[in-house]
């Protein structure tokens, strides 16, 4: 499968998890791993398998790589019917009102453009014992599973 | 690209630098110089103990030594066990990352009496750091001075019950003083309107959960344009919050003139809205900013950000002030990485790591993760690690060939 992991970021724990989904799926799949700045949504290819991560930052914000991404989401209105994604969320509990938020409005703005958001959205809480690509991986093997079952 | 970098601090702004180099130029040899035994800086000994979360980026950082191929040298203190022209000469660029452990000072009348203390110096004790001053006797009504996350910090922590420091790693010192403090308010005060202070609306909000506070609010003043607006929205979200033991009084518009006291702090006088006042205060916390210590020389004083000297760099607060959190950090040390690179011409008359090999009790990462190990194991339900305090007890750890170590790296 062609896969493109997609990353939000402010402070790279976020890049550094889509950096491990890409190591953990380039024997299987055909991979390739980008900020979220350097995308722009009307580029998004149909043929890829849009794997996301995003952290939150400030009071629920996108963070501050993916806020290019989500400006020109909203402003542009591209319609994205042909773009199937997943999507993975870091927070910390310690924010409890805002956990994870990032994430929700982003997949929320993707799938307002009517693109088709595979799986549930999981979440990681950075004030927890285990590691993110521990809960991440296996996540995404599953979703991968299933949509290859499809086939 | 192949050469010899060496990076003074390591802390959140040096590693981002080695990161920033070592994903662009996977050959160099990079060395992490601390003059502490542990890597990680600020993130280890400013980021609050109760934001485990914030510090869970030491994760990212791990990765620089164990997979980037970057190398630390703990426990070496430049400008005392190596100078830094020998930094220099061994290495082809030097990037000074080594952040600023003074604080400010008020600069008005009083502020060396005794009772008037540090937020960083504080802070340091309450985060068991080697070079930390005992806790002081704050009484009963301490005054911080600041607006920015560092007093929210402060204010936040003081205020907490045991209960709410579950988790968190303070030590069991630092423990047993906020435990005995007894508190009756403390007040934080700044010299901008609510609406221009420094805080991020996120660490205000956190205020509401605490369960021993009281909070009252003064001369927030109004908002001018979104971020100003988000800022009193989280401040009218905690006035008049909370029913505990302890007043928290936040005085905005309230610009210091004089310590006042005799032989100690009594209070602090201050031109308010309403005229001249004193604030009576047991002690007073000044939250301002922080200063280099002036040991490595050029700092942000000298107007020399990024680029002090002839292959010589500065990263972090130490290079353009104590000014941005972790994501700035990460930011301007990307722009000084692809400098430095640009820049780069190796020599390989240069020696390089070689320069630390005739020092004593240098830590290397593999040390770092002993002492690591150790913290680890004492951690339980309440504390996620017991930080080891002094020089003495990490190197003891890190020289160790048990206690844990076949843990280390885990």
């Amino acid at each position: 499968m062609k896969i493109a992991v997609l990353y939000g970021t402010e402070t790279g724990n976020a890049a550094m998890l889509a950096d491990d989904i890409k190591s953990a799926l380039d024997g299987d799949h055909d991979v390739a791993c980008a900020d979220l700045a350097a995308i722009d949504p009307a580029g998004l290819d149909g043929q890829d398998f849009h794997v996301i991560v995003c952290s939150t930052y400030g009071d629920g914000d996108v963070p501050a790589s993916a806020k290019p991404f989500m400006t020109k989401l909203e402003a542009l209105a591209p319609k994205l019917s042909h773009v199937r994604f997943a999507i993975f969320g870091l927070g910390d509990s310690e924010y409890a009102e805002t956990f994870a938020h990032g994430s929700m409005k982003l997949a929320e703005a993707l799938v307002a453009r009517e693109a088709v958001q595979v799986g549930t959205r999981l979440t990681h809480n950075a004030t927890a014992d285990e590691l993110p690509e521990d809960i991440a991986l296996p996540w995404i093997r599953a979703i991968l599973a299933d949509l290859e079952d499809a086939v | 690209m192949r050469g010899k970098v060496a990076i003074v601090g390591a802390g959140p702004a040096g590693c981002f630098v080695a990161q920033s180099l070592l994903k662009d130029a996977p050959a160099l040899e990079i060395a992490l110089i601390d003059c502490l035994p542990t890597p990680y800086g600020l993130i280890r000994y400013g980021v609050a103990p109760d934001h485990q979360g914030t510090k869970a980026i030491t994760r990212q950082f791990s990765r620089i030594f164990e997979r980037q191929g970057a190398r630390f040298f703990g426990n070496v203190h430049i400008g005392r066990d190596l100078s830094l022209d020998m930094l220099r000469d061994a290495y082809d660029a030097v990037v000074l990352a080594a952040g600023l452990s003074q604080d400010r000072r008020l600069g008005i009348a009083g502020d060396d009496l005794p009772g008037v203390y540090g937020a960083g110096s504080l802070i340091r004790s309450l985060q068991s750091h080697p070079f930390a001053d005992p806790l002081p006797a704050l009484g009963p009504n301490p005054l911080i001075v600041g607006n920015g996350n560092v007093a929210i910090d402060l204010l936040r922590l003081l205020s907490k019950s045991p209960r709410e420091l579950a988790g968190s790693d303070l030590g069991a010192e630092a423990t047993a003083w906020l435990a005995g403090n007894g508190f009756r308010s403390i007040t934080v005060l700044g010299r901008s309107p609510g609406a221009k202070a420094k805080f991020d609306p996120l660490m205000i909000r956190e205020l509401a959960n605490l369960s021993r506070v009281r909070i009252s609010l003064t001369d927030p003043g109004q908002a001018d344009g979104d971020d100003e607006q988000k800022r009193i929205d989280a401040l009218a979200g905690i006035d008049g919050i909370g029913s505990g033991p302890i007043e928290v009084k936040f005085c905005f518009s309230r610009v210091p003139l004089s310590v006042e006291g005799a032989d100690h702090v009594t209070g602090l006088r201050v031109a308010s809205p309403q005229g001249e006042k004193i604030i009576e205060a047991s002690s007073i916390v000044t939250a301002v900013g922080f200063a280099s210590n002036g040991e490595l020389g050029a700092s942000e004083t000298d107007g020399a950000a990024g680029k002090p000297g002839s292959r010589l760099y500065s990263a972090g607060w130490f290079g353009h002030g104590p000014k941005g959190a972790i994501p700035d950090a990460r930011l301007s040390a990307q722009t000084i990485a692809a400098q430095v690179l640009g820049e780069l011409a190796a020599d390989n008359r240069r020696i390089g790591s070689a320069i630390f090999e005739n020092l004593p009790d240098v830590v290397d990462y593999a040390g770092w993760q002993r002492i690591e190990a150790a913290e680890l194991l004492g951690r339980n339900d309440e504390r996620c690690r017991a930080k080891l305090q002094s020089i003495d007890a990490m190197l003891q750890a890190a020289r160790s060939n048990h206690a844990g170590s076949g843990e280390a790296g885990l």
